[in-house]
């Protein structure tokens, strides 16, 4: 195969990959955002998100990809036994762990004080957090955020482990085809992967601090 | 369900895995850390050319995954350059040269939080650049970025789950080779999963220890990813 051959073979797996870095990222937003918000307001059960966070930043991806999918997986094949679930649902425990604590800084950020005013109009807490704080919290973490995406690209190379045939499985199955072409399938994946990260992480920074600016921070 | 945990054989597997992920993971930030701190220093003083090329350098490493860079190391390198290299070798380069990446912001940052001041203040008592880099700025710099430091640790750790693809017998391979046999999937994960948690957790500890020790009253380094 010439390079352009192989170049469009792995274009084929970018939307698999975009898809799960996508999808976890969601994920990760979704559970990110509260745990934060219980870790900072909810003192008492604040050990469990610690722990929690303890969990996802000390096992790897890979052996968790391959505890649900071919240790889970048989047993409860709804939903274990679907890789691109696993995938998405891995990546985003392990982001959800990762957004915590940048939303974290981010509440420290924002400060105190506006979750105290927003109380002393008749707010509940919940309500001043939903209404106050998150708005606010997306402002202080873009520059977090474009690494944690950019970092969900990179990881979505892991799910080769199961078998799903987004980038990196494809500049695999490439260098089996044989006579075996070892240098251009992991040099072009290489490029693709960067170009994929560079302009999330660097356009995410530059629109935070554009917006910081206009609100006046 | 977890009887294989008796077999010593077993057992022989798991420790060597482990053995395998701690050197690599240890040499890999060693590397990281010498080679990022040239980065930082090349990256503060250096010229256009040398900031340019510095920048290339993250970006290429930091910028694609860690298990492309492991494939592209133990099999294209050899390829071009026609030779049979150690893969043990070239996994801890690999290791090395991407934990460079990261840890030149991390030694950047920590210098920059207290570069301005104390350069001025080095340079006023006679002692020249490279001295005042030496003796004042990077001492205090290395203390500072411990916290950032044990990060790159955990998640270098948790990279090495990569070197079972490339053929290397780390502790997933030790894992893959005992479900083999004992077919217990399940089990067997579970127990690798909780070895890397129970040595990661330990050593950020540990860590975190040092770090309360050595940290500079006052100063603190504000990471921002």
């Amino acid at each position: 195969m010439d390079v352009w051959q192989q170049l469009t073979f792995l274009l084929g797996g970018v939307p698999l990959t975009l898809s799960i870095s996508v999808l976890s990222f969601l994920i990760g937003i979704a559970i990110g955002l509260p745990l934060a918000f219980v870790r900072a307001y909810e003192k008492e059960v604040a050990f469990l998100v610690s722990a929690y966070e303890k969990v996802f930043r000390g096992v790897p991806e890979i052996v968790l990809m391959l505890l649900f999918y071919f240790g889970l997986g048989p047993i409860f094949p709804f939903p274990f036994s679907n890789a691109f679930f696993v995938a998405a649902f891995v990546l985003g425990l392990r982001s959800g762990a990762n957004q915590s604590q940048i939303y974290r800084g981010a509440i420290r950020g924002v400060g105190d004080e506006q979750m105290i005013a927003g109380v002393s109009i008749g707010l509940s807490k919940w309500r001043a957090i939903w209404h106050i704080m998150v708005p606010q919290v997306f402002n202080y973490s873009t520059a977090g955020l474009g690494s944690e995406y950019a970092l969900l690209i990179k990881d979505s190379a892991y799910v080769y482990v199961i078998g799903l045939a987004e980038l990196m499985t494809k500049a695999i199955q490439l260098k089996s085809i044989p006579p075996g072409d070892f240098v251009t399938p992991f040099v072009l994946s290489a490029v693709l992967y960067i170009a994929l990260t560079f302009p999330i992480a660097f356009s995410l920074d530059r629109w935070g601090n554009k917006r910081k600016k206009k609100i006046g921070l | 369900m977890f009887e294989f945990l008796l077999n010593p054989i077993y057992q022989g597997w798991i420790v060597q895995g482990l053995l395998l992920t701690v050197e690599i993971t240890l040499f890999g930030v060693l590397l990281g850390l010498i080679l990022g701190t040239l980065l930082a220093i090349g990256d503060i003083y250096g010229g256009k050319l040398a900031k340019g090329a510095i920048a290339v350098y993250v970006e290429i490493f930091r910028g694609s995954p860690l298990f492309v860079q492991l494939f592209l190391a133990v099999y294209t390198v050899p390829a071009i350059l026609n030779v049979q290299i150690d893969h043990y070798f070239l996994a801890f380069l690999v290791f090395g040269l991407n934990s460079a990446g990261y840890q030149k912001g991390y030694m950047k940052g920590a210098m920059e939080t207290i570069l301005g001041d104390q350069m001025q203040a080095g340079l006023s008592t006679g002692m020249s650049k490279v001295q005042t880099l030496r003796h004042v700025i990077l001492p205090q710099a290395l203390r500072i970025v411990i916290p950032s430091w044990t990060n790159e640790f955990c998640s270098l750790t948790k990279s090495t789950a990569t070197l079972a693809y490339v053929g290397l017998f780390d502790l997933v391979s030790a894992g893959m080779a005992i479900k083999g046999i004992t077919y217990q999937i399940l089990p067997v994960w579970i127990v690798i999963g909780a070895i890397y948690l129970v040595w990661i957790t330990g050593f950020s500890k540990i860590m975190d220890m040092i770090y309360e020790r050595k940290k500079i009253p006052g100063i603190e380094l504000v990471m921002q990813s």
